[in-house]
């Protein structure tokens, strides 16, 4: 593999390759504004400037300057080499660049720094971005100088709503178009545009337009300082409190890869942000799985449920146990979720093989837009693994709604909150002992005549199988809300009181066969419960 | 009047005797701080003792855990509350030897200057209530009256008298004031009268002498094993001083000596303690003239002092400079250190472990009286009951410290 | 400074030191658990150590880490005034089996040190002659300087508890925490009741 040195380290690249993106894959950052790995390359907040040496025998592009002579008090005329943006060369075989070592790009970089605050605002105690902003680590780093100019900074509008979900302040913006490049690589909109040049520059949204694509968040993700800020998390957390727990998003089948951020004092998840990773979603994902998390926190079953009154964890416990004892094995249906994990689903799958039950059926939520960037039209985090787990038996909703016309289903035991097709809610309220694990309101848990609160995902360790196949493991954010505990706890109790015994003792061993011994290679096919 | 059974074995007596059990403290008068012990006596005489500690346990390792490296002051103040700014900077020692950074001389002779000022305060509180317990209370008022007057100096530096978290990693929280030099001189020559006042009251005294002559006596190797320093260690004749064993900060550029004692009892203590007094003094009265009058008092080095406030208020610059110090705290570098400094009570150690974040991964305080106060089981076991207050006393016991 | 001792004993110690270094001054040995003990004696007894103090002896929990915890010990020599740091890492990520030898067959100052090494961090020296609670009360909960120990967490009130013969006592009895104790405790009951 060709190979060139930065700093002293040796870089391989491929072909094609800039210097910052191969020295990025290999972990090492040459610091920078406007260059994103996953956007074309702009060059324009020249922070990146690195200096290329000559090759051996070759004398260096000299620039001629004038440099102030301190002593003498007057400019004298120097040469200084010429700097390159480590975003936009691109990498020779054999090449020799200098970063940190080099005196002029460490000088240039503090020049740079130096200008990008000229005019920045004094707001870092009410920017959203302070704790994360790409110039407070680079002044620390490159520039860790005091202000030379004393003069009226320049004023530019600041809270300009760009969308729903966006607002914009000028005066912090750096004109990276990080953004512009978002809307317009990503979401295939350009709907962002810069007006006017030099210290008035700003961006602007294309006139009689709104910035409402379905990745307006992405331009905020993606921009290094706080200009663009996300309507939905603007004031609502400083991020030097939160904390991040490596997730999967469940907006869809997808399954991107996210941090949940949430504050560990009082356990409340407030955003989500996208988690690289190549093999599903590069870097991005969408408003709606971006701002999925509030569904942890709303529309909640917090408490056990008998008939819609709230009881103590052991009279529901019992009371599921009586009306599941009540059916006998054949008419006793087990109905999993798309919505919930791999171990949420084997463990109510191995309650049911416990009983004897036969009839295995599974639901989800109603499909809804899908594109062909991230979106998918499944809104089910686990589709593919409940089918993979049941051995594709499980089946869809409306079987389930036929057998119970035809009274075949004495006792149900549910887990999850919606449904595919609002029309069979109706029917599910046939069954008589009908146990729900739901974590939110809905048809199933107001259908049911016990309903055990399920922690929703951001509470439990669990892996999701997305529509690619693979199996995905996210990360338990905050405790259980409320008296919610997971799924698998609840089966467990019920198991002790059923006097059933679950192939599984701990949790780790669940969480061991969920995990699978090895992904399998392809999805089962099926339609999105809704679709049936 | 002698006893009637004196020529009585115990065995013989026909009176059931069994051994009897007494608590002291840790709500007593005399047990500094809390701290309880429970002995087995048979008469007088101490048989067995277990010396129990912790009831000023307030979590300190682990509270420090929790904020960022600056935040740790407040805590350390409150560890050694007689002599809190040796733990100040002491800690600030050790931040800055992780860091790898000095502080400019200036700071360097205002620390010695406030550090032996803090020694000198703690070895008064300590000798005053050691004389008070045995029943001079003059001594006692007169110390304390010396130790309030140091006191003053630190108030007028730190705006507090007691708590100062005045120490800061990189320097100090503010320069030393316009008349801080002659403040100090007046202080300390009345300090060495007040102390050639006491030795006059309490050397001639026979009480007092009788009941700390040859009393708590331990040896100089029973010392080393329990890992005692300071003073305790040095009255068992062991010159072990971190100032003049290991220099640090100026320490290796005054003249001063380190006093030992001969016998290793309560009066060697207690001597050693006047004894270290004087020679503070003379450590203060070298470094005075070698402050300079003006000049930097923090090092120059944006990652860890903060900018002058009103840069904060009208500059990006100073704002984005505070910021990453007071919210993202200082980093350390990711690594380890202990560092040592003599404390009031001998080697005051800290055992930093950083992972580079803003928060320390552990911040464990080598509490020297701990150790010291390991040893007093040790130390009155075979001893008369009535023996336990000075001997405790005189190792100078300091909850704070000792519990954390 | 003292790489010297770093190679002292490695030298006499060629299976036991896993790995060593001296940030800052700061002469470091990884120990394997096993040899801690006699590496200590080593360095206590041999003339070219002679370490003299044991200053320091404390844990770091690294919870990400296996082994979890690091057992730190600072040794001093008086008469050749250098330090060394020895560390041993122990204990499964659960935290349960954390164990290693004690040393206060060598030094006295073991004693007190781990104790409350035990006390807050769970770490059991085995063959330590008393090893209890010092710091905090008998009937805690957890040891509260390991990472997982949350800050804020509150332990449970104590029952007061019923004794014979008493109204009502504090949980903190006469003798609670004492090493020879619950026997002398006793004899005073039955003192009572013969009297």
């Amino acid at each position: 593999m060709p190979s060139f040195k930065l700093d002293d380290k040796d870089i391989p690249f491929e072909p094609g390759d800039t210097v910052i993106r191969a020295a990025h894959r290999v972990g090492v950052d040459v610091p920078h504004y406007c260059w994103h790995p996953g956007l074309s390359v702009a060059a324009n907040c020249r922070m990146c400037l690195v200096e290329v040496m000559p090759p051996p025998g070759r004398p260096a592009m000299l620039l001629d300057v004038l440099a102030w002579d301190d002593l003498h008090q007057t400019y004298v005329p120097q040469k200084k080499p010429k700097l390159q943006p480590a975003c936009q060369q691109a990498a020779a075989d054999g090449m020799v660049v200098k970063s940190q070592t080099s005196e002029h790009a460490v000088k240039a970089r503090s020049a740079v720094q130096e200008l990008l605050l000229l005019n920045h605002p004094v707001d870092c105690p009410i920017c959203d971005q302070a704790g994360e902003c790409r110039l407070q680590d680079y002044w620390l780093e490159h520039q860790a100088s005091k202000k030379r100019m004393h003069d009226e900074p320049v004023h530019k509008p600041k809270g300009v709503v760009f969308g729903p979900t966006i607002v914009y302040d000028a005066e912090r913006c750096i004109m990276c178009t990080r953004c512009v490049r978002v809307s317009a690589e990503l979401a295939k909109d350009p709907v962002l545009s810069m007006r006017e040049r030099g210290n008035l520059n700003e961006i602007t949204v294309a006139p009689g337009r709104q910035l409402d694509h379905d990745y307006t968040l992405m331009t905020e993700y993606v921009c290094p300082v706080g200009a663009l800020t996300s309507s939905d998390f603007r004031f609502k957390a400083r991020v030097w409190f939160l904390r991040s727990a490596r997730s999967t998003c469940v907006g869809c089948a997808t399954g991107c890869s996210s941090f949940s951020d949430f504050d560990p004092r009082n356990q409340k998840v407030y955003r989500y942000r996208p988690r690289e990773n190549e093999a599903v979603n590069k870097f991005w994902m969408c408003d709606e799985g971006m701002l999925d998390y509030q569904r942890i926190h709303q529309h909640r079953v917090l408490a056990p449920l008998i008939q819609g009154e709230s009881v103590s964890d052991s009279a529901a416990l019992e009371r599921a146990a009586e009306l599941v004892k009540a059916a006998s094995p054949q008419k006793t249906a087990i109905l999993l979720s798309a919505e919930h994990s791999n171990e949420d689903n084997l463990a109510l799958l191995d309650l049911g093989k416990a009983l004897g039950a036969l009839q295995i059926f599974y639901t989800g939520r109603a499909p809804g837009k899908g594109d062909d960037i991230l979106m998918s039209e499944d809104k089910n985090p686990n589709v593919a693994g409940v089918l993979a787990l049941s051995g594709g038996r499980a089946k869809p909703l409306a079987d389930l709604a036929s057998a119970i016309k035809d009274g075949k289903v004495g006792a149900l035991v549910a887990l999850g909150s919606a449904i595919g097709n609002p029309n069979d809610a109706g029917v599910l309220k046939e069954v008589r002992n009908f146990v729900a694990l739901s974590t939110h309101e809905g048809p199933i848990a107001s259908a049911a005549a016990v309903v055990l609160p399920a922690s929703s995902w951001a509470e439990a360790d669990g892996t999701f199988v997305n529509r690619q196949g693979l199996w995905q493991e996210s990360d338990r954010a905050i405790n259980p809300q409320g008296k919610s505990r997971p799924a698998f706890r609840w089966v467990q109790e019920l198991a002790k009181l059923l006097s059933l015994s679950l192939p599984w003792k701990k949790v780790s061993e669940l969480r061991s066969l969920s995990k699978g011994p090895t992904p399998p290679a392809t999805t089962p096919s099926a339609p999105p419960p809704g679709a049936e | 009047m002698e006893p009637l059974d004196q020529d009585l074995d115990a065995a013989e007596l026909e009176l059931p005797t069994e051994p009897m059990l007494l608590n002291v403290g840790p709500a007593h008068p005399a047990m500094h701080g809390t701290v309880r012990i429970v002995m087995e006596l048979s008469g007088e005489i101490i048989e067995r003792c277990d010396v129990q500690v912790g009831y000023l346990h307030r979590g300190f390792e682990k509270m420090c855990e929790r904020g960022t490296w600056t935040q740790v002051f407040p805590y350390v103040d409150r560890c050694n509350y007689v002599s809190p700014m040796l733990n100040n900077v002491g800690f600030a020692l050790a931040c800055e030897k992780l860091l790898g950074i000095t502080v400019p001389d200036r700071c360097q002779w205002y620390r010695m200057i406030l550090g032996e000022l803090a020694r000198i305060s703690d070895h008064l509180t300590c000798t005053g209530a050691m004389a008070m317990e045995l029943g001079a209370f003059t001594p006692f008022l007169w110390m304390i009256k010396g130790r309030e007057m140091v006191w003053e100096i630190m108030e007028e530096e730190t705006g507090a008298r007691l708590t100062h978290s005045f120490g800061r990693v990189g320097g100090m929280a503010s320069p030393p004031t316009d008349g801080f030099k002659e403040h100090v001189r007046a202080v300390v020559a009345h300090n060495v009268t007040i102390i050639d006042e006491v030795e006059r009251l309490l050397l001639g005294n026979r009480i007092f002498l009788d009941r700390l002559e040859n009393v708590g006596v331990i040896s100089a190797a029973d010392a080393i094993s329990l890992g005692w320093t300071g003073p305790c260690l040095r009255a068992a004749g062991v010159p072990y001083d971190v100032r003049k064993a290991h220099p640090y900060l100026k320490y290796g550029e005054v003249d001063f000596d380190v006093p030992v004692g001969t016998t290793s009892d309560s009066f060697d203590r207690f001597m050693m303690r006047l004894a270290e007094i004087r020679q503070s003094a003379r450590i203060i009265e070298q470094c005075l003239p070698r402050m300079a009058d003006s000049g930097p008092i923090n090092v120059d080095d944006p990652r860890v002092v903060l900018p002058p406030k009103n840069e904060v208020y009208s500059t990006i610059e100073g704002t984005i400079q505070h910021f990453k110090i007071v919210m993202e705290g200082l980093k350390l570098p990711a690594g380890e250190v202990y560092s040592y400094t003599e404390g009031g009570n001998g080697e005051l150690g800290f055992y930093l472990v950083s992972d580079g974040s803003g928060t320390p991964h552990r911040v464990r305080i080598r509490p020297p009286c701990f150790l010291v106060t390991a040893g007093l089981e040790r130390m009155i076991t075979g001893q008369m009951m009535a023996d336990v207050v000075p001997a405790f006393g005189s190792l100078n016991m300091i909850g704070g410290e000792c519990d954390r | 400074m003292s790489k010297a001792l770093i190679e002292l004993v490695r030298k006499n110690f060629p299976d036991a030191v896993l790995e060593s270094h001296s940030q800052l001054g700061d002469d470091t040995l990884v120990l394997k658990p096993s040899s801690w003990k006699e590496v200590f004696r080593f360095l206590r007894d041999s003339q070219q150590s002679d370490m003299t103090m044991l200053t320091d002896l404390t844990a770091v929990d690294f919870p990400d880490r296996d082994p979890r915890f690091e057992v730190v010990a600072h040794l001093y020599s008086l008469s050749r005034g250098h330090r060394l740091r020895v560390k041993a890492r122990v204990g499964d990520r659960d935290g349960e089996t954390v164990e290693i030898d004690t040393l206060t067959d060598l030094w006295a100052s073991a004693n007190w040190l781990e104790r409350e090494c035990f006390d807050m961090m769970g770490v059991k020296f085995l063959g330590h002659p008393d090893l209890r609670r010092i710091l905090l009360y008998p009937e805690f909960e957890g040891h509260p300087l390991r990472k997982d120990y949350p800050a804020e967490k509150i332990q449970p009130l104590l029952e007061y508890r019923d004794e014979p013969n008493t109204d009502k006592i504090a949980p903190f009895g006469v003798d609670e925490g004492m090493s020879f104790g619950r026997q002398t405790h006793k004899h005073g009951i039955q003192s009572d009741e013969t009297n």
